[in-house]
């Protein structure tokens, strides 16, 4: 040891450095924003919230996580949100990778037909989910009319089954588009010369897909993936407007069943404790997804 | 995790600032609250607040889309300005809560729903007896005897006698709608059919009103379907089914009638997992067999719509509908109490009152009380019928009684709501009127109540386990206590 490095040592330990000094602000709003609603939030799912006279916390210990925890229901909501993510992410990421390669293709018209194909990306959730549930409405919906015409008889969203399909279809129309932009930017940046030379090696457009294109762009889907996967575990607003989690609890997602506790049951404690396992969900499937592009070389 | 040092200063950093966390949230609330300003000697006690700004939280209903259109007569009186926000209740439950739990009052005049604010937030509302009895402000015209007695206790009451939270507001209430002019042109084929009278009334039984539905679903091409019910899994749907349930003779608690009218904290065991009750929810089950399949997607509104658009021939629904349905079919609408089960008819009664929040203060509080007096005052309640752009029925006695009001029970009305008035005074006859249990935790059983039937009508489950089922988890919720 230098006589220099006790001199440095103390004066790290005296104040901030000047990079630390510009971190500040930053992480004392970071601090506003998350840490401190974060450290609420734990503390509320340990405790019985009382509203009347101001906000109490009544400790209660891991009551409401014990009951999180043995409720067949919640995690009924648990299963319904996996099939919910599965099926979502599943058919946006088979018909917005199908789309980009289809646009990719066209040659002339491309920006016309990009902008039409995202549309509905900009459309407000509860926009969607109004749309939808007009659209199926039995008296005056022009899909419900089309169902009539062809002999169905039901109701879109008044059977389980057809209510839970309605909703993962609403949630496809939204964002498949998203998953066709960031899949079109993959694609223009795959190398032409490695397709002339699969084509010069006789691939056809199948084999060429499978062993230059999709491997060429996985990265980039693997991202897109993440973030719907992400967005799909705490998706709300569809729901909510079109079935608000009915019928027969089919679409009672996580999300729901949280709102229901927190805002119409005034159970905020125990609301606490399913947002914080809602929260775990998010970031295991974040840290997979991180780590998966860690060992193909991306991250 | 090994315990080190720098582990025990990142736990303890993580605790302090939990610690710190929920001291900020507990700092949120409980503001001082002002005296309310004397009145002056030879000042108009109506004058008394003028200048004062106050909100008024409504759930978005006839009688306040009335008054919001008619508002420049109190303002003209009072001097004060009142806004009004208007919600869907759920959305209005949550406002009221969070406003009650900051203290500051942002809304002085609540619409208390007895069962989702007044019940469980009977603490947060001011008792109305100190504006009542005070003879500084306003006489309240007619006094409280004026209001129909049953809907006084029901939407102002809460445990006990004596305290008054709010004042009755308005007062829908289920009854049987049908068009009239199916029943007229087709009554004699069916009742040759049916082997019965098939005009609609009490004296019809539930069993009747199914195999009526049944017979305009097959027979007629006015309509799709015979009947529609509020049938989502909502609200709606444990409004829809208590009626049946009522007239069979179950309940949803032992003591159903005082646990509905003046409300308990504790309403005791369950009781849905009754003979009557599993008997009635099988019926509701038939009765949805035979329903427009839509129904399961409808709450009030859109039963409501479906009978404005000719989708079914008739529903039960909250007598309130009636000014619309007269504009969708003029003429052809008729109403009557809802058919009877083994034990009567049972029509439920959905009505709310207004209240002042206990936090409000100062001349604002005064100036909530003033606009409380109007708003069910008897001039405001003709008015509200009179208005084009919504209004209900009056919650006064007296005003059932102007002539001008008995009048409009007859066609041509100038105020339609009117013509559903016979049916509907009959469904507040007290062996009829259905009135849901009031108890603070009955937003989390009303779910319980609803997704059950929601699962039974879709097949999930069959009546007896449902009722069962639903009676263990309100048992459940009532044991766990409400803590406002």
């Amino acid at each position: 040891m230098t006589a220099a490095e006790p001199t440095a040592r103390a004066g790290r330990r005296r104040g901030l450095t000047f990079p630390g000094l510009l971190l500040t602000p930053g992480v004392a709003l970071l601090a506003v924003l998350s840490v401190l609603p974060f450290l609420a939030l734990v503390a509320m799912s340990l405790s019985r919230v009382r509203l009347l006279g101001g906000v109490r916390l009544e400790w209660v210990g891991l009551d409401n996580w014990v009951r999180v925890l043995t409720d067949v229901d919640m995690w009924w909501s648990w299963v319904r949100t996996g099939a919910y993510l599965v099926l979502t992410l599943g058919i946006e990421m088979v018909l917005g990778l199908a789309v980009a390669l289809a646009l990719h293709r066209v040659l002339r018209g491309r920006g016309i037909l990009l902008s039409l194909v995202l549309l509905p990306m900009f459309v407000a959730p509860v926009i969607v989910g109004l749309l939808g549930r007009y659209l199926t409405d039995s008296t005056f919906g022009l899909y419900a009319w089309f169902l009539q015409q062809l002999g169905w008889e039901g109701d879109v969203l008044g059977s389980p089954g057809t209510a839970f399909a309605a909703v993962v279809l609403m949630d496809v129309w939204e964002w498949t588009p998203l998953i066709t932009l960031i899949a079109l930017a993959g694609l223009t940046s795959v190398n032409p010369s490695l397709l002339e030379a699969a084509a010069l090696d006789g691939a056809g457009y199948w084999a060429g897909l499978r062993h230059v294109v999709l491997p060429s762009i996985s990265g980039i889907l693997l991202v897109a993936l993440l973030i719907r996967a992400m967005d799909a575990v705490r998706y709300y607003d569809i729901i909510s407007v079109t079935t608000n989690g009915g019928p027969a609890d089919a679409t009672k997602t996580i999300p729901i069943r949280l709102f229901e506790n927190a805002f119409r049951f005034f159970d905020l404690g125990y609301a606490a404790a399913i947002g914080l396992m809602m929260l775990l969900l998010t970031i295991a499937i974040a840290r997979a997804f991180v780590r998966l592009l860690g060992t193909r070389g991306i991250s | 995790m090994t315990v080190t040092r720098r582990n025990l200063l990142r736990w303890g950093a993580a605790a302090a600032g939990a610690v710190t966390a929920s001291g900020l949230l507990a700092g949120c609330g409980g503001a001082e609250r002002r005296p309310v300003p004397p009145l002056s000697p030879g000042q108009d006690p109506w004058r008394r607040f003028a200048g004062t700004t106050i909100n008024f939280i409504s759930e978005n209903t006839a009688p306040t889309a009335a008054i919001a259109a008619n508002l420049q007569p109190f303002t003209e009186l009072t001097g004060i300005t009142v806004r009004i926000v208007n919600l869907e209740l759920s959305a209005l439950v949550q406002r009221v809560a969070l406003d009650m739990a900051s203290g500051t009052s942002q809304y002085q005049v609540i619409y208390a729903d007895p069962y989702q604010v007044l019940a469980p937030y009977s603490a947060g509302l001011a008792d109305l007896r100190e504006f009542i009895e005070d003879p500084s402000y306003p006489v309240l015209e007619g006094g409280l005897e004026d209001f129909i007695p049953t809907q006084l206790r029901a939407a102002g009451s809460f445990e006990q006698e004596g305290p008054v939270y709010a004042l009755p507001y308005d007062c829908p209430t289920m009854i049987w709608q049908y068009r009239a002019d199916l029943f007229a042109a087709h009554g004699a084929r069916m009742a040759d059919d049916l082997g019965f009278d098939p005009t609609p009334g009490p004296d019809r039984t539930w069993d009747e009103y199914r195999r009526i539905a049944a017979w305009f679903t097959d027979n007629v091409d006015e309509v799709r379907y015979g009947t529609g019910h509020q049938a989502k899994q909502h609200d709606s749907l444990m409004c829809d089914f208590s009626n049946v349930l009522w007239s069979y003779g179950g309940d949803y608690f032992d003591a159903g009638e005082q646990v509905g009218l003046l409300g308990v904290r504790d309403p005791g065991r369950c009781t849905l997992d009754s003979a009557e009750a599993i008997e009635a929810a099988r019926f509701y089950d038939e009765l949805l067999a035979v329903a427009h399949p839509a129904s399961r997607t409808w709450d009030w509104d859109g039963v409501g719509a479906a009978l404005r658009a000719g989708e079914i021939a008739m529903c039960p629904n909250w007598h309130e509908f009636a000014a619309s349905n007269e504009e969708a079919f003029p003429g052809a609408m008729g109403y009557a109490p809802l058919p009877s089960g083994p034990t009567g008819s049972a029509n439920m009664y959905g009505g709310c009152g207004i209240g002042i929040t206990a936090n409000a203060s100062g001349a604002e509080r005064g100036a909530a009380w003033l606009f409380v007096n109007w708003a069910t005052s008897r001039g405001t309640q003709l008015d509200n019928l009179r208005s084009s752009a919504g209004g209900g029925t009056p919650t006064r006695g007296s005003v059932y009684e102007l002539p001008e009001v008995v009048r409009a029970e007859q066609r041509p009305s100038e105020l339609p709501n009117m013509l559903a008035g016979p049916a509907v005074r009959a469904a507040w006859e007290p062996d009829r009127i259905g009135l849901r249990p009031k108890i603070p935790m009955w937003n989390a059983c009303d779910t319980a109540v609803f997704t059950g039937l929601s699962q039974m009508i879709a097949g999930q489950q069959d009546p007896e386990t449902t009722m069962r089922g639903t009676a263990r988890r309100v048992d459940q919720i009532v044991a766990r206590g409400w803590h406002a």
